[in-house]
């Protein structure tokens, strides 16, 4: 049982790892939380979806065209929402972001209704035995994508132009636009990734049982993992992923019978609110936290 | 400042023309009963098409439309048109209330078609206080109460009843000396939990195990750990309380991780739409049927048929909460029409009230309500699913 | 004393007292005006009944509504627009009023009047409780910490079925006060707009006394005010107090008047659409609240009605009218961060002062 949840929740936290990997990269360029991740999430998750149902799409081909079009809503987004949002109070953005979220999930009612929908299936539907657990195969691809892209990731931040430029915008926007850098060009570039990284993680969702609305409530549930591994940090991102995935595995599994279930579901925010507390920084964010 | 002119024009323009739409809106309604003689029938819809179990509700509201039409195209109820006035409440019961009384307050509606069980529940005492006569999609224990839910009418077995028959079946074909061990899954909802204690109840007296209770959210899309579980208790049977969708994750995590237990789930549990998103999954598993598919050559199903050729669509493109739906609201409207002129609520429930083995054609058991009780049926078949079918293994059965 | 001259219209206020710069209604003809408003809404049912007949009592029940969101939306007000600190639970300490009454009446058979007060302090200690952390945190940071209240407030409900009824809820029984039950719209209607104009005048007051200063020199900025020697820790824990206890009296009365109380009217979807409420009404006004709360329960009234009239014409357009209500929903708070930041309080007084000066605005 205990090895079970351990491995259930180490699959689970590689998808929580994958969309609070969509946080920190934008609250690191632009020092604001994107509350309309979980849409993201799933505009990827129907659109590859319906490439590959609706189309016949080949769907590695699918997933491509599905992160070119993350790409372009990424900018969209970024363009026509959260530009005249620079320099406003934290509330405005917060609210913005809110706002887009509620205005993509009507959006993606009109288009796609509320009802579950299945991919075909993609990958193999037997589970995996690991050492005595069963694991059901499209969690270790999840698992290996998220390795992977934290390695690009972190490659692309350490090494490309790009990558410098955007740590200097984090780092300091007066700084970096005196040092030439557009700092407006560097969001572009951050909403377009983030807008990337979720599509990625909606396609594996919608692979494990089929899309519906319920997988952007995803949004919010990976806040605390994002908060617990440090709002800046995107290895903070991947392990707290993983922390928060084992965590709420293990209680679910010991004390559902006790409570009557559904702890999994609040058991992140209870961390969240010690996290905040003691650390509100998380696990490998940067101490710039404002003192009151 | 040029931007903010637009924007301000933008906002006027969009509240004058709401406020234009509205006006016009209310002079259409006024101006339709011109054409008839008599006044038509209001009757109100609170559906879900959108919600927690908008796969289930979307066909239901369709039916329950579709046989509206119909009957309007054959003319009416004794000469009157019926108006269905419904809305989608998103499986929200304060949204649920709100509408109530709008249908009740604004639109003046005579009965109504409800949907769920926690709204239905809430609405309970208002209803009977209100004497609206109310038939939903719930079929909960909680609104036979004859002294408590005057006004609320059940067309088919009850959730309670329902799970009594599956275990009837399960004991009728239990071969092994051991107790067998059986397991609940359903949703933290009115709804979902409609069953549990008459059937656990009932699984103590008629010597089962019960061994778990799993509770899997209506949207869910991952049951890993509940279906985990089930396997770690070694649950022979699992009864399921809740729509196509939960089924369907249910079932395929089931498959996935490997779990063994046979599942067998109630009414909204069983349909279509379970194997067409479970796929293989879906196979073995047994459903609860209190309404025919629409696939059956039963007398009912011509008239079904009828109405969809006239809107030129095919009865494959329906499943059987379509069915549901039409046959509701078919028993609804038998009881208006027993009512006469007499278009209260205490004149439709009386109509009701005269129904004795009421035949819906074969779409349904038929449907017999008393003064005393508002329990349309006892009776409901169990179905498996073979090769991506759902085949009958009993006949109408109750579990007395 | 107020000197004019009278062939020119005014072009500002001048206050010559200090009592006269405070008053609540500033400017001359405003009593004349508010008089007017209120005597309107007190005859509003009579009118509305000779107007329409017996259908006029659905107005009336949508004022009921608009009412209830104005003591919600003025609590999440204090705290946000006034104070500076955004809260994302506020539909959960609604929730905690709502309950309270609920169980209080149902469970040990106290009087309504006496759980009515009762519901709004225990709604204002939890408040309370959750407001501690905003002494560590600030903007983004609390705001999740106001979730996550949200969140857990939730679950408790759900999962304390002997004392809430879980999901399931509790039938609330209607309340009457000597003879007159409040289950008639025009009854509850009386009750509710003594409440509001109770709120209104109270929170207009508020700003005018020295805990209303203190709230708005935190918002301003909290190290000033902390230098200046307010108490950052009792003015931001009142502060979160007060706005849950028009949050718990909110919440009260909208299941006095649904008569039923389910977890669903307290999810984070109404602490967002209050927060909607006070953004496009205005943040730090209390007109903006009245606005906002008027405005955001007529929109999906509105919608509806409108795709009611394209019914006629799209027959398929009903079906995705609450996918349009969420768009439109999503829209204008975009909109209006965009393009009126300050709310319809701000266009109402651009409107007004550009009538005003007309024809030689500047």
């Amino acid at each position: 049982m205990l090895f079970q949840l351990l491995v259930t929740g180490l699959v689970v936290g590689s998808i929580y790892a994958l969309v609070a990997l969509g946080f920190v990269l934008i609250y690191k360029a632009s020092d604001c939380i994107n509350f309309s991740q979980g849409e993201f999430l799933l505009v990827g998750a129907y659109v590859s979806l319906t490439l590959v149902a609706a189309y016949d799409v080949p769907f590695l081909l699918a997933v491509g065209l599905t992160l070119c079009l993350a790409v372009v809503l990424g900018v969209l987004v970024e363009r026509l929402v959260l530009r005249p949002f620079i320099g406003e109070p934290v509330i405005s953005v917060i609210m913005a972001t809110i706002g887009l979220s509620s205005l993509m999930r009507g959006i993606i009612q009109l288009f796609w209704g509320t009802e579950t929908r299945v991919f075909p299936a993609i990958f193999p539907q037997e589970p995996v035995a690991v050492g005595g657990a069963v694991v059901s195969q499209v969690y270790l691809w999840s698992l290996a994508l998220a390795v992977l892209l934290l390695i690009i990731l972190s490659l692309f931040f350490k090494f490309t132009t790009t990558g410098i430029v955007m740590r200097a915008v984090a780092d300091d926007q007066q700084a970096a636009l005196s040092m030439g850098i557009s700092v407006k060009k560097v969001f572009a570039i951050t909403w377009a990734i983030a807008a990337v990284v979720a599509a990625v993680g909606g396609v594996l969702l919608g692979n494990i049982n089929g899309v519906n609305s319920s997988l952007a409530h995803l949004g919010l549930k990976v806040l605390p993992v994002a908060i617990l591994g440090g709002l800046d940090s995107v290895p903070g991102a991947i392990i707290g992923g993983f922390f928060i995935g084992v965590l709420e595995n293990l209680a679910g599994g010991y004390l559902d019978p006790v409570l009557g279930g559904g702890v999994k579901e609040v058991f992140p925010f209870v961390i969240l609110v010690v996290i905040l507390l003691i650390r509100p920084y998380g696990l490998f964010g940067k101490e710039i936290i404002e003192r009151v | 400042m040029r931007y903010k002119a637009l924007w301000v024009a933008l906002l006027c323009a969009f509240l004058s023309v709401a406020l234009v739409a509205a006006g016009c809106g209310k002079k259409k309604e006024a101006a339709a009963p011109t054409h008839e003689t008599k006044e038509p029938v209001k009757i109100g819809g609170i559906f879900d098409l959108t919600g927690g179990t908008g796969d289930v509700g979307e066909p239901y509201a369709k039916g329950a439309n579709a046989y509206i039409d119909y009957i309007n195209s054959k003319g009416g109820i004794n000469g009157r048109q019926v108006d269905l006035i419904d809305f989608d409440y998103k499986y929200d019961k304060t949204k649920a209330v709100e509408i109530y009384n709008k249908l009740v307050k604004q639109d003046k509606v005579t009965a109504i078609l409800g949907w769920g069980t926690g709204d239905t529940e809430a609405l309970k005492q208002i209803i009977a206080g209100d004497k609206i006569p109310y038939i939903s999609g719930s079929y909960s224990e909680g609104l036979l109460d004859i002294n408590q839910c005057p006004y609320n009418f059940l067309v088919a077995a009850s959730y309670s009843d329902q799970a009594r028959i599956a275990m009837k079946w399960i004991k009728d074909n239990w071969n092994s000396s051991e107790k067998p061990k059986i397991a609940f899954v359903f949703n933290d909802t009115p709804f979902g939990r409609s069953p549990i204690d008459d059937a656990k109840k009932f699984a103590v007296e008629n010597g089962f195990e019960i061994v778990a209770d799993e509770v899997v959210d209506l949207k869910a899309l991952d049951a890993t750990t509940q279906v985990l579980d089930l396997k770690q208790k070694k649950a022979d049977f699992a009864i399921i309380q809740g729509t196509s969708n939960l089924t369907a994750t249910v079932l395929k995590d089931a498959k996935k991780n490997g779990v063994t237990t046979q599942f067998i789930g109630l009414n909204w549990a069983a349909d279509e739409k379970v194997i067409q998103l479970a796929g293989d999954a879906a196979e073995g598993y047994i459903g609860v049927i209190p309404f025919a598919f629409p696939y059956e050559d039963v007398p009912g199903m011509a008239a079904i048929k009828e109405y969809l050729a006239s809107q030129g669509e095919k009865l494959e493109e329906i499943n059987q909460k379509f069915v549901q739906g039409w046959c509701s609201t078919m028993v609804m409207l038998e009881g208006v029409k027993r009512a006469g002129d007499n278009l209260t609520g205490e004149g439709i429930k009386a109509g009701l009230e005269s129904l004795s083995e009421f035949d819906t054609g074969g779409l349904s058991a038929p449907v017999t309500f008393t003064p005393e009780s508002h329990r349309g049926s006892e009776k409901v078949r169990l179905a498996k699913v073979t090769n991506g079918k759902f085949e009958y293994i009993t006949d109408w059965v109750g579990y007395k | 004393m107020r000197l004019r001259f009278p062939f020119v219209m005014d072009c500002g206020l001048y206050t010559t007292s200090y009592q006269e710069d405070m008053a609540i209604l500033f400017a001359p003809g405003a009593k004349v005006k508010v008089a007017g408003i209120t005597a309107f809404f007190l005859l509003f049912p009579h009118l509305m009944n000779g107007l329409l007949g017996d259908s006029g009592l659905y107005y009336v029940s949508v004022l009921n509504l608009i009412a209830v969101a104005v003591i919600g939306a003025l609590g999440l007000n204090i705290l946000t627009g006034f104070t500076g600190q955004i809260s994302i639970g506020h539909g959960a300490f609604m929730g905690v009023g709502a309950y309270t009454v609920g169980v209080l009446t149902t469970k040990l058979g106290l009087s309504y009047w006496l759980a009515l007060p009762l519901a709004g302090v225990t709604a204002a200690v939890v408040g309370a409780f959750f407001g501690i952390p905003s002494l560590r945190l600030k903007g983004l940071y609390l705001a999740i910490a106001t979730l996550a209240a949200q969140v857990i407030i939730e679950y408790t409900i759900i999962h304390c079925p002997s004392l809430t009824g879980g999901s399931a809820g509790i039938v609330l029984q209607i309340p009457s006060l000597g003879s007159v039950s409040l289950a008639s719209d025009t009854a509850f209607y009386y009750f509710v707009l003594i409440v509001v104009i109770v709120a209104v005048v109270s929170t207009l007051n508020l700003f005018r006394t020295r805990v209303g200063r203190a709230f708005m020199a935190v918002r301003d900025r909290d190290i000033a005010a902390a230098v200046m020697g307010i108490n950052l820790l009792k003015y931001k824990v009142m502060a979160f107090g007060l706005s849950a206890f028009y949050a718990g009296i909110a919440g009260a009365l909208l299941v006095t008047y649904n008569r039923v109380i389910t977890p669903e009217a307290f999810t984070v979807e109404v602490s967002i659409q209050y927060l909607a409420m006070i953004i496009i009404g205005g943040l730090g006004s209390v007109m903006g609240s009245i606005y906002g709360a008027a405005f955001m329960t007529l929109l999906p009234i509105f919608l509806r009605e409108f795709a009611d009239f394209l019914g006629n014409y799209f027959p398929n357009v009903e079906q995705s009218l609450l996918a349009m209500e969420t768009v439109f929903f999503g829209l204008i708070i975009i909109l209006f961060l965009i393009f009126e930041p300050e709310g319809l309080a701000k266009l109402w007084k651009d409107i007004k002062n550009y009538f005003r000066l007309w024809p030689f605005s500047y």
